[in-house]
């Protein structure tokens, strides 16, 4: 019994969090921050993060990490906007650059598990190499692109529009991260991937089939990065090669913030989304309050250091 | 194998045990007291962070939001000093919020959009992209928010007015110095910037109309791209260079200009380098210490400097003419200013290239 409330405890520390740094913010920002329009602003700035740190959430419980998905990102929308000026049409253009991001995702994941080197160094050289693939494909500039329904995805909601509730884009956001939830609960994948996070060694000598199910993380952690992209199209409505530089550190502070362990076998959908929640409130707040930029780097930084102290003292407890 | 919990305990080393050396309740107690304080602590590191930055006086009935595209660099200073100039003059309160990361795009329309959501009575904004903001743009004329843009043009109809320096009118006024210098002949080249950087393109077509009026100036080579570094600068300067070298250190050339600062800072170096300086006549566009130095040397002859304090506060300025009822001009120039060895001692131009920002930034 008291197991299960110190367990229940330990789910709701980020949403606690959370509660507890919007409350800060609704006594010391301007009275627009609770609005409801802040909110809506809130879920819509957490979209690209939230989508990206979902494949992140996978390969993090793998005992993996993904440093490629911000150049990923950054090379979906230069292949939307590559598309759409080649004249394909939106949806064409849309699945291409999802598709391009699933490509980079199975490339990561196949050169994990057939060099065997630690994803680490391969997802750091990959973040190289599709950087440098997006400039090149942009030739160095953005792309500029017709505008077109993508760029509704994630755009403010038009008031004759206000029965959606929250844009398109949430939406995938919110069916993405509930059907990876069921993925990671009721299914034998999901198992598969809580199982090498914690023991591998253990994991193969049970039977369990290791490099297929890595290039499954890393290629769903791409395919998250794809959807990330074409929503940062959509709200860029270019393609901008140097775009989203450092946004794997976002994703991956998302996923530790809300409970995920570096060291594998750890994390949770919901976590996740209340960690990447936590950051945009902070940085909502910051922004509307008028401070510097340097005061949001700041409590982000102090958030995740706490978040993980917090982390060890729970595995400390367990044992 | 069927349930996570278990597996978990199987498969994973059991870590050293601390917390069991208490009695359970303690331990668990403990932890949580600790959890609290953490948890406590954070909290305080985000008031005392948030208090000890100066929160904006709730007396002053309008504020407005000035977003550069970075808010790192010496111009971006320059034009927040202008902004803070006018707010203080007009009674009016600024938020001064650039972009997170510097030439971020999503990270502008991230401030953009939380800008029209806080409900501030105007927007003075420095797009990063002639594109890209566009929507965040059109997004505050629906909330009946009105932007006035700077610097750089963004391609709609919904703002009320764009601020800046006219580019082509600055490349002419270097071209006629040119000219002036060179009694109306003599053999010119030009370094352009870099590929599709409008501001720039627009000083360097000034600067070859100007020119191609006078039959006695011959342009020797404008389609060398300098590149966004010094560096590569420096590298496309000495390209320039090379072909034009005769014998006895001298060069088949009377004229040089380069329509920015790093590209300026490039072809100084190679002109010091190759021991060039002084034979050939050099107009650099915008101001650094270098480049002034350059200028107090007498290794540049002119820099056609821009004016970023003024367009910050025409920004501030204009906004406020229009929240009070005025009409005001759809294009406002901010002109540039030929800055050359004669002036450089007076008072207003000592202004212009180093302007005195800490006085209004309070740094």
């Amino acid at each position: 019994m008291n197991k299960q409330i110190k367990e229940w405890i330990n789910k709701l520390m980020p949403l606690a969090a959370l509660v507890l740094v919007y409350i800060v913010f609704a006594f010391i920002a301007p009275p627009s921050f609770v609005s409801l329009k802040n909110l809506e602003l809130i879920v819509r700035q957490t979209t690209i993060v939230g989508i990206a740190s979902l494949g992140m959430t996978l390969v993090i419980i793998g005992g993996g990490i993904d440093l490629s998905v911000g150049s990923i990102v950054a090379l979906v929308t230069v292949c939307i906007a590559w598309l759409l000026m080649a004249g394909c049409s939106p949806i064409i253009a849309a699945l291409g650059g999802v598709f391009a991001g699933l490509v980079c995702g199975l490339i990561n994941g196949a050169l994990i598990t057939r060099l065997k080197l630690v994803p680490f160094i391969i997802t750091l050289g990959t973040l190289l190499v599709y950087r440098g693939c997006a400039k090149g494909l942009a030739h160095e500039q953005k792309i500029d692109a017709p505008l077109s329904w993508i760029n509704e995805l994630l755009a403010a909601l038009k008031p004759e529009q206000s029965w959606m509730v929250v844009p398109a884009g949430v939406w995938m956001l919110i069916l993405l991260a509930i059907l990876i939830a069921l993925v990671l609960k009721y299914t034998r994948f999901g198992l598969y991937v809580f199982s090498i996070g914690s023991n591998e060694q253990a994991s193969r000598l049970c039977g369990v089939p290791i490099e297929n199910v890595k290039l499954l993380i890393y290629g769903i952690s791409g395919l998250f990065a794809g959807f990330a992209g074409l929503m940062q199209f959509s709200r860029l409505t270019v393609g901008d090669p140097t775009v989203a530089s450092g946004l794997e550190l976002d994703v991956i502070a998302a996923v530790v913030i809300g409970g995920g362990s570096l060291a594998g076998g750890e994390g949770s959908v919901l976590g996740t989304i209340l960690g990447a929640l936590i950051m945009t409130v902070i940085r909502s707040g910051c922004t509307q309050m008028g401070l510097s930029n340097w005061v949001q780097e700041i409590v982000t930084g102090i958030i995740i250091v706490v978040a993980v102290v917090l982390d060890r003292m729970r595995h400390k407890q367990q044992s | 194998m069927d349930r996570k919990p278990h597996l978990k305990t199987s498969l994973k080393p059991r870590p050293l045990a601390k917390f069991p050396s208490f009695p359970l309740p303690l331990g668990s107690l403990f932890a949580i007291a600790l959890r609290c304080c953490l948890t406590g602590l954070t909290c305080l590191t985000c008031l005392t962070g948030l208090s000890a930055c100066n929160r904006e006086p709730e007396t002053k009935a309008v504020t407005l939001a000035l977003i550069p595209m970075g808010s790192t660099d010496e111009f971006w200073k320059s034009v927040h000093a202008g902004g803070v100039q006018a707010s203080q003059k007009l009674g009016v309160n600024i938020i001064w919020q650039g972009p997170i990361r510097r030439d971020d795009r999503t990270a502008q329309i991230d401030v953009v959009e939380n800008m029209i959501v806080r409900g501030v009575k105007g927007i003075i904004l420095a797009p990063i992209d002639n594109m890209a903001l566009r929507a965040s743009v059109e997004d505050a004329y629906r909330n009946k928010i009105p932007v006035v843009i700077i610097d750089s043009n963004l391609n709609t109809d919904k703002s009320i007015s764009f601020v800046a320096t006219d580019n082509y009118k600055g490349g002419v006024m270097a071209g006629e110095h040119m000219v002036k210098i060179l009694g109306a002949k003599g053999r010119v080249a030009m370094l352009r910037n870099v590929e599709g950087s409008a501001s720039t393109d627009n000083r360097e077509r000034g600067f070859l109309d100007t020119l191609k009026k006078v039959p006695g100036i011959k342009v020797v080579s404008s389609n060398l791209y300098a590149g966004a570094t010094t560096e590569s600068a420096y590298r496309a300067s000495e390209n320039l260079l090379a072909p034009l070298k005769l014998a006895k250190g001298d060069v088949a050339l009377d004229g040089i200009f380069c329509p920015n600062e790093s590209c300026a800072f490039g072809m100084l170096r190679a002109l010091q380098d190759g021991d060039l300086t002084g034979k050939v006549k050099f107009i650099g566009f915008d101001s650094s210490d270098k480049l002034v130095e350059g200028l107090e040397r007498g290794h540049i002859d002119a820099l056609v400097v821009q004016d970023p304090v003024r367009m910050g506060y025409l920004g501030v300025e204009k906004l406020v003419d229009y929240l009070n009822g005025k009409t005001i001009e759809k294009k406002i120039d901010v002109p540039a200013t030929l800055v050359t060895r004669d002036n450089l001692k007076d008072p207003t131009i000592k202004e212009l290239v180093s302007p005195d920002i800490k006085k209004w930034l309070k740094e």
